[in-house]
């Protein structure tokens, strides 16, 4: 069995008083990908962050190719995106490109503020995507605001032997794209595999519906399928 | 690569130091008035803000960078002073040269401490709070200091008993230009230090915290 590449076990975080998620576990391997779904508010930025070492857990464990978050920052290589929004819009577009790995992302001087939302979250995304070594991606709605030729691009880039961590409220974002799915609800997260959603063809967005209905115990409120 | 300091802060220093220029070359007697600006603003510009930008996500991509956080607070805060110090320093050289080396009253020890004051305590109290919040305490506690105590007075070193020494070093605290110009002997260094030293804890403090805090994103709470 492929050693697991991201590794968690009963992780619990927590905002002050207020719990955003409690006890969720998981194994990633490297090159696979998973998807985390969830209504808005139910932890998946949080989780991500957590995992890019931005936050301290309230309890739990984190292995990233064995290693502590921080420490993983520095060994493994961990790229980690959260949207257009937290870049720096001062920041001239071709300045903040090269951050990644020195390259040259976009000649584009303008300051990221003057940029569309779309050509600022494919900034981004190609910025944090250049870095080397990646054992981790981790990418928080990556597919906003991207046109269907940077929505391509994405995709292209997620057969590079790191392992991949996706999160969106929308299913059809993820629909097919991933490995394994992580449903967070409110009171309980569960790890679905694509193949026990779907076991000859990728999975759908109708089918991920399915699962998520089965899974909050029938309430339809489900605002991306289409 | 984000900066810390707005474009408005860089060019009033600029403006400043352009005054300070004029001033000197043509009154080098008063060098030392020409910090007060320079103080004053270095105050507002160490007030950067680490926590803020950094809940907006603005620093993501170093906080992921495997850089050590200290490192990455340590250069926030050197950054953040930068104009600051060079403001200072091209000002110093300036009255250097125009009184031929015989007058170095910007590079003296008095001049050093307050400069040394202004831009660590500022950055150290701003790192969890919104930018200029230590610089408008700052002067919050310093109008209240006057007001209500008495006028901030030059410290003298004929104090005799420890009473007669707080006065003075809470003087220099909350208005370090009191020393400006000044080459400190022993007593106006050990009034000098209490705050000095208090900057220097804070400045541990906040960098312990820089390397540990959580930083969650604004919006995921």
């Amino acid at each position: 069995m492929t050693p697991a590449a991201v590794s968690v076990r009963d992780l619990t975080v927590q905002y002050g008083r207020r719990l955003v998620f409690q006890e969720v576990s998981f194994d990633i391997a490297a090159g696979q990908s998973l998807g985390v779904l969830g209504p808005n508010g139910s932890g998946k930025t949080t989780l991500l962050r957590t995992l890019a070492g931005c936050l301290v857990p309230r309890s739990g464990d984190i292995r990233i190719g064995g290693l502590m978050p921080r420490d993983a920052l520095t060994r493994a290589g961990v790229a980690y995106f959260a949207g257009d929004a937290t870049l720096p819009g001062s920041v001239r577009a071709s300045r903040w490109g090269s951050l990644g790995n020195g390259d040259v992302v976009t000649p584009d001087r303008r300051p990221i503020r003057a940029l569309s939302r779309g050509t600022r979250q494919l900034l981004g995304l190609r910025t944090v995507l250049g870095r080397q070594p990646l054992g981790l991606v981790l990418l928080d709605e990556p597919w906003e605001a991207l046109d269907p030729d940077a929505a391509r691009w994405l995709e292209t880039k997620r057969d590079r032997g790191a392992a991949l961590v996706l999160s969106s409220h929308r299913l059809h974002d993820l629909a097919g794209f991933c490995d394994s799915y992580l449903f967070l609800l409110p009171h309980h997260a569960k790890v679905v595999h694509a193949h026990d959603i779907s076991p000859t063809s990728p999975v759908t967005a109708g089918q991920l519906a399915e699962v998520f209905d089965k899974l909050r115990g029938g309430a339809m409120s489900l605002r991306a399928v289409s | 690569m984000v900066p810390t300091q707005p474009t408005l802060i860089v060019w009033t220093f600029v403006v400043v130091v352009a005054i300070g220029i004029i001033t000197i070359v043509r009154e080098p007697s008063r060098s030392a008035d020409m910090m007060v600006p320079v103080l004053l603003l270095q105050l507002f510009a160490a007030s950067s803000g680490f926590e803020v930008p950094a809940r907006r996500g603005h620093y993501d991509l170093l906080l992921t960078s495997g850089h050590r956080r200290v490192s990455i607070g340590l250069v926030h805060w050197a950054t953040s002073i930068a104009p600051g110090v060079v403001a200072w320093l091209v000002l110093a050289v300036v009255e250097a040269a125009a009184t031929r080396g015989a007058d170095r009253r910007l590079l003296a020890s008095g001049t050093c401490a307050a400069m040394a004051l202004v831009s660590t305590m500022p950055w150290a109290i701003t790192v969890r709070l919104p930018r200029f919040s230590g610089g408008i305490g700052w002067l919050l506690v310093l109008t209240l200091s006057t007001s209500v105590l008495s006028p901030v007075n030059v410290p003298g070193p004929s104090a005799s008993d420890i009473g007669e020494w707080i006065r003075p070093a809470w003087d220099f605290l909350v208005y370090p230009v009191v020393f400006v110009g000044c080459e400190l002997d022993l007593g106006e260094g050990l009034i000098a230090a209490p705050a000095l030293m208090l900057a220097l804890a804070a400045m541990l403090a906040a960098c312990r915290w820089v390397s540990g805090a959580s930083v969650p994103l604004e919006a995921a709470q």
